[in-house]
């Protein structure tokens, strides 16, 4: 009885989120099996056409480019996080407040405003062609835009910070003394970090894999901004399909599928840092 | 040899760093020039945010978006302060259980969040705008209220509770008198930042918003489709400016309350 007054208090939270989450998840579960008709209503009629759809190799490339772009974004800000979360742990306190602040600025930046820099640098009117055309290392604009790897640069740029300070973290808790019993042993730099920090850092950088794997398959305003439509990705065609194609049911579809691989990758995630005690998620 | 490692280290770093803050002061710098193209600086002007003040939209939804956001931050800082208290108490399998549904909306890709949400409140009939808005919005702001209250309570010592119950403090007073008071800083930050992200929504926001309630993102990310122009970057400065002042209040405060814990 005790218990059961202590957690009663409880209930309104769990109900408020399962409300608010749970039953839409539903919904989209049970639309992804409906039909609908030429104007774009919703009819009750199961089919599982939406599905076949989704395995339909025009709309399968789409689903790859997503996995693609997740994957590359994720493996290019573990390669270009990982010093600046190294080097940051190792700074001394001062200079490491200061570095710390820096990798967290940009979360409050509007994301758009960071998105839209990188249309002013690489335009082809942009500020790069500008500087290379003034120095004369090029004679007319080279065009970096409306490219994949234009999407890459802006979907990874968008989640470094969540990859550094993943991965700082795990560094941060490091026990300095296995790095000094290394060196006592004559173990090189390099042997130290391949041997001892980087697997020790693992659970680290499953974590920061996680926070920048799943936004990357859904950050449909960046690809449209700077990937122009020519490459489609996932969350732009879901979005397209709700806002304009009027096709809700494949939307939906869609969406069960990109969740389907969220969970996959946390799923990973837990298996790897299952001895993490203080995960991300705690 | 270790000092050449230091020199590659801090190389290293600060070439990060530019190129971390590069394109966001591409677009203030942006924001002053006289040309409305990047291609050449005609000269520096005011003119694109005197443009800003005239456009009506533009105004309309900046209204749009700071109410939503003020109600969003403040409705998250009760509902997450709430949870994370109550988290103390409840049993084992029921603060993992809090936990879990905490967590659920931020492992959800937010576009497949967004269509959820937006199929859902279409089925019930409400009426989109500031009331899904602020529902919506609430979903990713309560768990990080939630998140840094229950760090900062996991700092607080135990025995000042058990203090408390023995001076014969009901669980209400103690809440009230001890464990609030000492949380009050990290609800401010926490609120502050659910106001930023609040404000910073595109990808739900899409979906929540009526025909008449754009927010300010929306509005942006619809001009920004169009082009770069000069005026899209004077209105980002702003919202920029405007966002620094608030990480500035809170750091403020944060500061204000480390001496006073000392």
């Amino acid at each position: 009885m005790q218990t059961f007054k202590r957690n009663i208090l409880a209930v309104p939270i769990l109900v408020w989120i399962g409300l608010l989450v749970g039953i839409p998840l539903v919904f989209v579960f049970v639309l992804s099996f409906l039909s609908r008709d030429s104007l774009g209503n919703i009819i009750v009629q199961f089919t599982l056409e939406n599905y076949q759809r989704v395995v339909d190799p025009i709309y399968l490339r789409v689903f790859l480019n997503s996995l693609l772009l997740a994957l590359l974004t994720a493996l290019v800000t573990l390669v270009i996080g990982y010093p600046v979360a190294y080097i940051t742990a190792n700074l001394e306190p001062k200079k490491r407040a200061f570095s710390i602040g820096l990798i967290m600025l940009p979360f409050w930046i509007s994301s758009l405003l960071r998105t839209y820099g990188w249309m002013i640098l690489l335009g082809n009117a942009g500020i790069i062609n500008n500087v290379l055309l003034a120095i004369g290392v090029i004679d007319r604009p080279v065009p970096m835009m409306y490219k994949f790897s234009t999407t890459l640069i802006g979907t990874a740029y968008m989640l470094v910070p969540f990859m550094i300070v993943a991965i700082f973290n795990s560094v941060d808790k490091l026990d300095r003394s296995l790095l000094e019993a290394s060196y006592d042993l004559g173990a090189s730099k390099r042997q130290t970090f391949f041997n001892i920090t980087l697997p020790l850092t693992i659970p680290g950088i499953a974590g920061g894999f996680t926070l920048v794997f799943i936004p990357a398959l859904g950050l449909f305003y960046v690809s449209d901004l700077l990937g122009g439509g020519n490459t489609i990705f996932l969350g732009n065609l879901i979005n397209t399909q709700v806002t304009r194609g009027r096709n809700r049911p494949l939307a939906a579809a869609f969406s069960i599928a990109m969740i389907i691989v969220a969970l996959l990758v946390i799923s990973l995630y837990s298996k790897v840092a299952k001895d993490d005690r203080e995960g991300l998620f705690q | 040899m270790r000092l050449k490692a230091r020199k590659f280290d801090t190389f290293y770093l600060s070439l990060f760093f530019v190129a971390l803050y590069l394109p966001v002061l591409s677009v203030i710098l942006y924001s002053f020039n006289a040309s409305p193209s990047t291609a050449q600086w005609t000269g520096f002007t005011f003119d694109w945010y005197r443009m800003l003040f005239r456009d009506r939209v533009i105004v309309e939804a900046f209204k749009v978006s700071m109410e939503v956001a003020l109600i969003t931050s403040v409705l998250s800082a009760i509902l997450g302060t709430a949870s994370a208290v109550i988290s103390m108490w409840v049993t084992d399998r029921m603060k993992s259980a809090i936990q879990g549904m905490m967590i659920l909306p931020l492992l959800i890709p937010e576009v497949a969040l967004g269509i959820a949400l937006l199929i859902f409140f279409n089925a019930l009939r409400l009426p989109f705008g500031h009331l899904t808005l602020v529902l919506s919005h609430s979903l990713f702001c309560v768990p990080y209220v939630y998140i840094m209250v229950q760090l900062r309570l996991k700092e607080i010592d135990r025995s000042i509770l058990e203090s408390a119950r023995d001076l014969g403090a009901t669980t209400w007073q103690t809440v009230r008198t001890v464990i609030l008071p000492l949380v009050i800083p990290s609800i401010i930050t926490a609120s502050l930042l659910a106001l930023a992200m609040s404000l910073d929504d595109v990808i739900i926001s899409t979906y929540m918003s009526g025909p008449k309630t754009t927010t300010l993102p929306v509005h942006i990310f619809s001009m920004m489709r169009v082009g770069v122009t000069p005026k899209v970057n004077a209105l980002c400065t702003l919202i920029l400016v405007g966002m620094f002042i608030v990480v500035g209040l809170s750091q403020l405060f944060n500061k204000k309350q480390h001496k006073e814990d000392l």
